[in-house]
């Protein structure tokens, strides 16, 4: 058989190439017939017996042809596709400078959003370690006079609520963490406790791993001692044995029964303890002063199916303006909301999440940018290559696709080790266990951020990638070789592009900038606001005397004063303080009284900050008194009760001066408690180092109330030195006191502005590596742009053009992008400086300070940048290039 | 002609495409008219049958189709055998005569079962 003649193969629709092949087959069959003697009509008819049925073989191989053309073409892409990768590594790796720069960028920009989205992930996305959590409300009472402040609830409250409300299945409540003394026999040690509810477990669905929830009756006041304890403490005091059930534990000098173990995730919805015992409202309910007067129950509540947040708000707010107006003498002021519970664990710390998350975004923009130039050059200088193969046939659409492949696979290689360095930070930040981050956030990138993180790569490849590709698929082929030839210049196109790319990174570099400025300057603001006292040389620590040995005052006092003599008795010991809690840590508050000035039916009762406090308290942390005197050893329980007041507190509340000598009642409203005498007025101490908001403070003596806890010791030289002869002298008065939380107060202060300054530092961090990659972006323009007007300079100065006139032109053509990058970065500075508005400190949203150096430090870069490229350009020797 | 009525195995109808076209290019009408000419039209059935088993060798990459121009002219469709349509073809052959041999050693055996003496 010969050849036949071959056509060209042009896929048609597979129902037209079976009709057409069919039909040559019946044509042939029926001439076949008409040759051996057949009419047309007997050919046609036997032909059409002799096929069978011809429509069901038509639509069979229809259907085969469709699934043979599909898989082809599958596997022509795939062909296809693997032919791009190889050459795509292949131009990588014979560009190894350039293709490491865009990995290492790359890293660092994808790295960054791994780091940031795999935080936000774990703080604002992953489901709380709760059954049904999305419909789980804390419950609050937000005080009326202090703004955003939200308190507790009342065991009157709780208890009415629980009456009244029909929005909820189940409430638990909790009172905040207390420090015990747990001894195991050898060493005493101090452990956190915290008395719940049993119901709490039960509402937050916790799944006990061993043994089971306190019983209703474990509730009682000292009815069962009892204890749940959670994951940690079996694993490290228990040693995670399995019958952990039954075992006793010796806590402030009561022996109590383990009952049952919380699961691993389980972290508390405010608080954190290493005990938890059972307790009940009702002994709360018989105090008749405490049961109002006293918010201090944190409490969460499960809704009933169907309800939503909002209905059970507004029940909520409802019942809260309801009992405020039955109990006004306690509640004025007091209203009650709800808040998701997750809403209520995350807090404060979303806004500077997401804040990150925006900075972090706008880094790989920046990223972007850059590379799209870097890439846009490489794509110039490989014109010829790319016309020869148009030349050659290629089709645009397949150099297109070649050119994203090469850039998506950078960008995959620069994912891959992005990933590994987001692994670290992340390492690195759990490491550092910060307050800032809820307990229950892992830290870790699992599958979702992973593949979150991948499609990050793949969205860069494409983004970066695809203004050169599209710049390649426009060029002509001939005009290309052609030009090739001559010395190339930049089209117009290109170099616009690679100008808006430059204006584009100018403008996000400073966005973010200003916003790292703003931040910057605020934490600054707030370290170096004067706290009202001096943190200098001072050694702080907590010795806590169990009720079993100290049961009252005079004993409690008779430490204090005892343990202050050994203390000031030791060599580089300057003076030393009791008291309840250290400054800028105080976080009991009370309601005021003042004597003669009633509050008004619609004067909510105002909150003062209290400390009780020792005589040298003022002294060794600095406080000036200014008016009046500080405690002496004449306010002695018995003696008429007095106060130190701050002068906040002071010019509220007596605005003529007349403070000193006043009197007021504290605390809940008691018409039997005697009246509190102001003897005198202290400097005012800002109790939140974050917040530059004066509270109003009090001070009460220590002698009158002795339950402080808290040492200070001011010392000649550095604190810390002193810690191990402070502990012998402890050791001397009782061995089995456990001395804790030792740290000098500078460290204290510090640690307040821990969760601040981390972001601050991220963002700067963010914005430093903005601001490299900018600059490399402007080098590269200006650079760029010399080597292509370089033939245009050597005639210019061939023609006596002096060196200024070229460095001017170079410096025009690429300042109107630099200018336009500001114009458009001042609207970018706009935006993002609204955005962190709410976490400026004692700086305006536009602070010309942080935004004026924001501009000066980036104009700097590039004109660090800009200036090699302007040297060359003013260097160029006519004679060589004119050659 | 290989219908499923025919009782002739799908294997059976491939093998006879497969050697059709050792022979060299052909359409399927041609393979058809061959395979009847070499038989003498001893497997005479309905020709629509070959098609779809044309279409699924060409999914397996035995044979590969193209478009050219028949003896008189007009286009058609010719079916090639590929590289691996040769191996297959060598396999196939020595099977099947491995079974004929096999099959006719059956019956042409003058050798009665013990069961039946």
């Amino acid at each position: 058989m010969k050849e036949p003649r071959k056509l060209p193969f042009i896929p048609g629709k597979p129902a037209a190439e079976v009709e057409s092949e069919l039909r040559f087959h019946l044509e042939h069959r029926i001439q076949a017939n008409i040759a051996a003697g057949m009419t047309p009509d007997e050919a046609r008819q036997a032909a059409v017996e002799r096929f069978g049925d011809v429509e069901g073989v038509r639509e069979e191989c229809a259907r085969l042809l469709t699934a043979d053309r599909r898989t082809q073409r599958r596997r022509d892409w795939l062909d296809d596709f693997r032919q791009d990768l190889r050459f795509a590594a292949r131009s990588a790796v014979g560009a190894p400078m350039f293709s490491l720069l865009a990995i290492v960028t790359l890293a660092l920009g994808i790295g960054a959003n791994a780091a940031v989205f795999g935080v936000v992930k774990s703080v604002l996305l992953n489901s709380l370690p709760y059954e049904d959590a999305g419909s789980l409300m804390r419950i609050r009472t937000p005080i009326k006079a202090l703004g955003d402040e939200v308190g507790s609830v009342s065991a009157g409250t709780l208890s009415d609520l629980r009456e009244r409300q029909r929005s909820f299945t189940t409430f638990g409540a909790w009172l905040s963490e207390r420090d015990a003394i747990y001894d195991p026999g050898d060493m005493p040690q101090i452990v956190k406790t915290q008395w719940v509810e049993p119901s709490l477990f039960s509402t937050l669905g916790v799944r006990f791993i061993v043994g089971n929830n306190f019983r209703e009756e474990d509730a009682g006041r000292d009815t069962a001692f009892v204890t749940v304890i959670p994951w940690k403490t079996w694993q490290t005091t228990f040693g995670g044995v399995p019958d952990v059930v039954g075992k006793q534990v010796r806590l402030n000098n009561i022996d109590r029964t383990v009952v049952g173990v919380l699961p691993r995730d389980f972290v508390m919805p405010e608080g954190d303890a290493d005990y938890f015992y059972p307790m009940g409202i009702a002994p709360f309910m018989r105090d008749p002063i405490s049961v109002r007067g006293s918010h201090n129950f944190g409490l969460v509540g499960r809704l009933k199916p169907g309800i939503s947040f909002e209905t059970a708000d507004r029940e909520l707010r409802a019942i809260g303006d309801e009992l405020e107006k039955l109990y006004a003498k306690d509640n004025l002021g007091i209203g009650m909301i709800g808040q998701p519970l997750r809403d209520s664990i995350v807090g404060d710390t979303r806004t500077p999440l997401i804040v990150l998350l925006a900075s972090a975004a706008l880094v790989l923009l920046i990223t972007c940018a850059n590379l799209a130039g870097a890439l846009l050059s490489r794509t110039i200088s490989r014109r010829k290559e790319f016309a020869v193969r148009v030349a050659l046939g290629a089709g645009r659409g397949r150099l297109v696709r070649q050119l994203l492949t090469e850039s998506v696979l950078l960008a995959v290689a620069g994912g891959i080790a992005g990933v590994l360095l987001a692994m670290v930070l992340l390492g690195t930040l759990r490491s550092l266990s910060l307050e800032a981050i809820p307990r229950y956030a892992d830290l870790s990138l699992d599958t979702g951020a992973l593949i979150v993180t991948f499609f990050i790569a793949l969205f860069t490849g494409l983004l970066f990638g695809l203004g050169p590709a599209l710049s390649v698929g426009k060029s002509d082929p001939q005009s290309s070789l052609r030009d090739e030839a001559r010395g190339s210049t930049e089209s117009v196109r290109t170099r616009r592009l690679r100008g808006g790319l430059v204006a584009g990174q100018i403008a996000l570099c400073l966005s973010l900038l200003a916003a790292a400025g703003l931040l910057g300057r605020s934490l600054w603001e707030m370290t170096h606001a004067p706290l009202g006292f001096s943190s200098d040389r001072l050694l702080t620590f907590t010795v806590q005397l169990p009720n079993a040995r100290y049961p009252n005052a005079t004993t409690r006092g008779n430490f204090h004063a005892q343990f202050t003599e050994q203390l000031k008795a030791l060599p580089g010991v300057a003076g030393v303080a009791i008291t309840s809690a250290l400054p800028t840590t105080i976080a009991n508050r009370n309601g005021l009284f003042v004597e003669n000035r009633p509050w008004g039916p619609n004067e909510p009762v105002p909150f003062m900050v209290t400390s009780r406090v020792s005589d040298d308290y003022f002294a060794v942390f600095g406080i000036p008194v200014k008016q009046g005197r500080a405690f002496s050893s004449a306010d002695i329980a018995g003696a008429p009760p007095v106060a130190v007041i701050s002068q906040e507190m002071a010019d509220r509340y007596w605005p003529n001066g007349d403070a000193v000598g006043s009197r007021f009642r504290w605390g809940p409203p008691n018409p039997d408690q005697p009246w509190t005498t102001v003897v005198g007025v202290a400097g005012n101490v800002r109790n939140s180092p974050t917040a530059l908001r004066q509270e109003p403070m009090m001070f009460f003596p220590l002698r009158q109330q002795p339950f402080g806890d808290t040492f200070a010791v001011k010392t000649s030289g550095d604190p810390s030195v002193l810690t191990n002869a402070v502990r012998t002298a402890l050791r001397g008065i009782d061995p089995g006191l456990p001395m804790y939380r030792v740290a000098t107060m500078e460290n204290v202060v510090d640690r307040g502005f821990a969760a601040r300054r981390l972001p601050v530092l991220l963002m700067m961090g963010f914005g430093v590596l903005a601001l490299l990659v900018s600059s490399v972006g402007i080098y590269a323009m200006f650079a760029n742009m010399a080597t292509a007007r370089e033939r245009e300079f050597g005639v210019r100065m061939a023609l006596g053009s002096s060196r200024g006139a070229v460095a001017s032109l170079v410096l025009q053509q690429g300042g109107v992008w630099m200018a336009l990058g500001l114009i458009l970065g001042a609207a970018g500075v706009f935006t993002t400086t609204r955005l962190i508005r709410s976490q400026l400190f004692g700086v305006g949203e536009l602070d010309l300070l942080a935004i004026g150096a924001a501009v000066v430090v980036l104009l700097g870069c590039a004109g660090l940048a800009l200036l090699v490229p302007v040297r060359k350009a003013t260097r160029v020797d006519p004679i060589t290039v004119l050659r | 002609m290989f219908d499923k009525e025919s009782g002739l195995l799908q294997g059976t109808v491939e093998l006879l495409v497969l050697k059709t076209l050792s022979w060299g290019p052909m359409h399927g009408y041609g393979v058809a008219s061959w395979i009847e000419t070499v038989t003498s039209d001893a497997l005479r059935v309905e020709e629509g049958s070959l098609y779809p088993a044309l279409y699924r060798m060409a999914q397996k990459g035995w044979i590969s189709a193209e478009w050219g121009l028949s003896e008189n002219n007009r286009k058609a469709k010719y079916y090639r055998l590929t590289g691996e349509g040769r191996r297959q073809l060598r396999k196939q052959m020595s099977g099947w005569q491995r079974f004929a041999a096999a099959v006719d050693a059956a019956i042409t055996s003058t050798v009665a079962p013990s069961w039946s003496r």
